[in-house]
């Protein structure tokens, strides 16, 4: 399906972050020279080996950090601080343990800026209808801590959706659930992201992963970066017909993707976890 | 990534801020004491000054290391017993949840039985005294080295000790092999804690006595800190006194620390 | 069953078990004749079982054993100054309870550590929140603090006297300086191990700085607050005595005191019971506030 290309929703050109270690003073570099451009309504994955600055990224987008130099924007506006324009879905959850799923998902309109201008009814049939659009029907009066990896994730997801976001940041949301779990949810999120919806209508999404086949699976394009300083190594454009379904998998371009994308970070990935010698040579050499 | 180091100079001036901001506060309400002991114009009225030149004549003259010793010494006969009963029944509970239901309750209900209120009963068994002070402070590092020990040997990972077992490890080896050493961190917090308590607990039970016997010859600093009250009448002396108790707390605190960091460096 | 490493030893223990069982077994008894008579048997000593399994039947024998001992070094002691009888303590406490005396000094301490409490509370945690959430007021005032922490509660009762003379102000001078630094200490590390991630959604919420202190950061904080709280009691509690021992006119303290100068031990001992049973009771309180208040913080390690 070809992409519409309009002025960019997101943009940021020439982007670097560094830090300073804040008692020896070190200077690290998170990321270098990151361009990027994304399209309104597509959904984009991320993914790279550990220290990439894939996270580092997502910071930046989500304005809680800003870049040593360079520029992002959204809708044209530099972005400087975090914003419920852009919404984030964190690895760990980040619900507030003290408050049910029904007020957790509320958090942002109660107290936040999405909020401002609701009335209490209005605010009321909001939440209830992403509590419906994730299926927790039945346990809005239960605490995170009485909550499964799964049923917390989809609180986490509903949160970010009723806060209307224009920008959809999720950081690893399905790194801390079991591999089964996870399959499911993959569906779950694309449904609720509205796939079958037309792309004018849909949400920006940016999706963090460690995972090249969930990647492939979501994403419109996969972003591929790469560690030593953190970089953007390869954008790749994902051309399997939407919807998405178990099927997806088994197509054998789906294969041929995750090959490409595992081969451009295969080497960076044997170095990250101590160097088992040089990674074996594969057979036939996917071009990039 | 890439790491780049900050010229030298710039680091050395944040040490130096950083070692003004710490002493400032400090320095300034030392000051204002002084001024405000100055302008009162008794000449009793304890001030900075007059406390250190206190200091010196204490250790000069009054014997103020001879008592700090003496406390000290009825600290470690107080704190050695209740390291051997605590450790122990620590064990027993710690291991046997037989014993553990059994005797609970029982701790558990002399555990709001503040220290010094068995003091007058200390008092009344033993005299007025080192014998009654010392009881006083085994009772009191006893519930905490007590209440750790039962907590670390219950804590120990069953799967190390499972993992023993599948190497054909004899029962009794295991407790000294496995649960042992598993449990040192626990034991370890514990002696830290009851030393800080121990210590708190013979100056008060040495303020205790020594208010109880007409500031007999129970010396110790506690005892020293309420002659000066009482009969002596040294406010700057006392001041003196609390300072020791703050830097002996501090000193027995460092040093288990340190000695938990030596024994354990497994444990970050 | 599937054999994991957790229930290896529970297999095996079966498994020993069982073949105990079929070692030691009789010859089957033909069918209907004793099958009526074991039911109600087997239930009634399993019944049994369970209830011996209990807490509080355990610590119901716990007690008897204790008081039971006691009564025994009393007897064989047989010195009623030295050490009364069970017997000769609960006949104190009644008379006390009676003559009223009981109850007024228990409500003297109690009442001069509520007033402690709180104004160690009122002190200590806007200090705790202002200082966890500036850093640099932190690094100013943290030596000072170090500095005094060190000085037990118990120290200042010399200058404490000195200053209040004997009365009610000292206990509650002791009292509200030992209770101040765990709380302080504790309001500091609450207000900074709040989860950085949740403040960080919150921004992301577009959450202001009132709203994020009322809804994110007090309420994480909450639970180390309430440990603190708990550990200002306990150390306040036990300073209490020594202060009223010391420095009072009344009191749980100075009464356990008083009633040893005149040598009258079963009124003594009856203080000490008092006491603990005070403290107990106060500690379930403090719990059960804590539970109502946090009750997210069960089972996760923070209460």
């Amino acid at each position: 399906m070809k992409l519409q290309t309009t002025a960019p929703k997101l943009r940021l050109q020439n982007v670097s972050k560094q830090f300073i270690a804040p008692r020896t003073g070190q200077l690290t570099t998170a990321v270098t020279a990151v361009d990027l451009e994304i399209q309104s309504g597509e959904f984009v994955c991320v993914v790279g080996p550990s220290g990439c600055g894939k996270s580092t990224v997502l910071n930046l987008i989500a304005g809680l950090d800003t870049p040593t130099s360079g520029s992002i924007e959204a809708n044209g506006q530099s972005i400087r601080r975090p914003g419920a324009d852009r919404g984030v879905m964190f690895q760990d959850y980040a619900l507030m343990p003290w408050q049910t799923v029904y007020d957790n998902i509320g958090f942002g309109l109660r107290y936040g800026t999405p909020g401002e201008g609701l009335t209490p009814t209005e605010r009321e049939t909001r939440i209830r209808h992403f509590v419906d659009l994730v299926g927790l029907n039945g346990a809005e009066k239960k605490y995170p801590h009485q909550l499964s990896g799964g049923m917390r994730q989809r609180v986490a997801l509903a949160r970010l959706l009723a806060n209307g976001p224009d920008i959809l940041l999720m950081d690893e949301p399905l790194g801390a659930l079991d591999a089964q779990t996870r399959l499911i949810l993959q569906v779950e999120l694309l449904r609720i992201w509205g796939e079958t919806a037309p792309q004018s209508q849909r949400k920006t999404a940016i999706f963090i992963t460690h995972d090249i086949e969930e990647a492939v699976f979501l994403a419109d394009r996969v972003v591929v970066m790469s560690t030593h300083p953190g970089r953007v190594k390869a954008v790749i454009p994902v051309d399997l017909p939407r919807p998405r379904s178990e099927h997806t998998r088994a197509e054998p371009r789906f294969g041929e993707l995750a090959e490409q994308i595992w081969a451009l970070i295969r080497d960076e990935a044997y170095r990250a976890i101590g160097g088992l010698g040089a990674a074996p040579q594969a057979t036939n050499e996917a071009v990039a | 990534m890439s790491t780049m180091s900050l010229p030298v100079a710039p680091v050395r001036r944040l040490r130096r801020a950083w070692l003004m901001q710490i002493t400032l506060v400090p320095l300034v309400l030392l000051g204002v004491w002084e001024v405000w002991a100055v302008l009162a114009g008794d000449s009793h009225a304890p001030a900075p000054t007059r406390v250190i030149e206190s200091f010196i004549e204490l250790v000069a003259q009054g014997g103020l290391i001879g008592a700090t010793v003496e406390s000290l010494g009825r600290v470690v006969s107080g704190f050695a017993v209740a390291l051997v009963l605590g450790v122990v029944l620590g064990i027993l509970m710690g291991s046997n949840r037989w014993v553990r239901n059994l005797l609970d309750p029982i701790v558990e209900s002399f555990r709001p039985v503040a220290p010094m209120a068995l003091l007058p009963l200390a008092i009344l068994w033993l005299g007025a005294g080192t014998p009654a002070a010392v009881s006083i402070v085994a009772y009191a590092a006893f519930f905490p080295l007590l209440i750790n020990t039962v907590h670390g040997v219950s804590r120990v990972d069953r799967k190390l000790v499972l993992a023993a077992r599948t190497m054909g490890v004899p029962r009794w080896r295991i407790l000294t092999k496995v649960v042992l050493p598993a449990s040192l961190p626990a034991v370890l917090l514990g002696s830290r804690l009851a030393m800080g308590v121990a210590w708190t607990a013979i100056v008060a039970a040495e303020l205790g006595v020594g208010a109880k016997s007409g500031g007999g010859g129970s010396g110790g600093i506690g005892a020293m800190m309420f002659v000066f009250y009482a009969y002596n009448v040294d406010l700057n002396a006392i001041v003196v006194c609390m300072i020791v108790v703050g830097v002996v707390a501090l000193l027995i605190d460092r040093l288990f620390r340190f000695a938990e960091h030596r024994l354990m460096p497994w444990r970050t | 069953m599937a054999i994991t490493v957790n229930n290896v030893q529970q297999h095996a223990a079966d498994r020993g078990a069982r073949a105990i069982g079929a070692f030691t077994a009789r010859a089957v008894p033909p069918a209907g004749s004793e099958a009526v008579a074991a039911p109600t048997a087997q239930a009634a000593t399993a019944l049994l079982r369970r209830l011996a399994a209990t807490r509080t039947v355990t610590a119901l024998c716990a007690f008897a054993l204790f008081v039971g001992l006691w009564y025994g070094v009393s007897a064989w002691i047989n010195n009623r100054i030295l050490v009364p009888s069970p017997t000769q303590v609960a006949t104190a406490l009644v008379q006390l309870g009676a003559s009223g005396e009981l109850f007024t000094h228990a409500l003297v301490s109690t009442s001069r550590l509520g007033m402690s409490l709180i104004a160690s509370l009122v002190l200590a945690v806007p200090l705790g929140f202002a200082m966890g959430m500036n850093e640099k007021l932190n690094a100013y005032l943290d030596p000072v603090v170090e500095l005094l922490r060190p000085i037990s509660g118990i120290a200042w009762i010399p200058i404490g006297l000195f200053i209040f003379g004997v009365g009610d102000t000292l206990p509650v001078f002791i009292m509200v300086y030992v209770a101040f630094f765990p709380l302080l200490l504790n309001t500091i590390a609450g207000v900074r191990n709040v989860d950085r991630k949740l403040i960080d959604a919150a921004r992301t919420m577009g959450v202001r700085r009132t709203p994020m202190l009322l809804h994110v950061v007090v309420p994480a904080a909450l639970p180390t607050i309430m440990v603190g709280f708990r550990l200002a009691f306990a150390g306040a509690w036990s300073a209490i005595i020594a202060a009223e021992l010391i420095g009072a006119p009344s009191g749980l303290g100075f009464a356990i005191e008083w009633y040893r100068e005149l040598l009258m031990s079963p009124k003594m001992f009856a203080f000490i019971v008092l006491i603990g049973i005070v403290g107990y009771v106060c500690d379930l309180l403090l719990r059960a506030l804590q539970r109502v208040l946090t009750p997210w913080a069960e089972g996760t390690g923070l209460a």
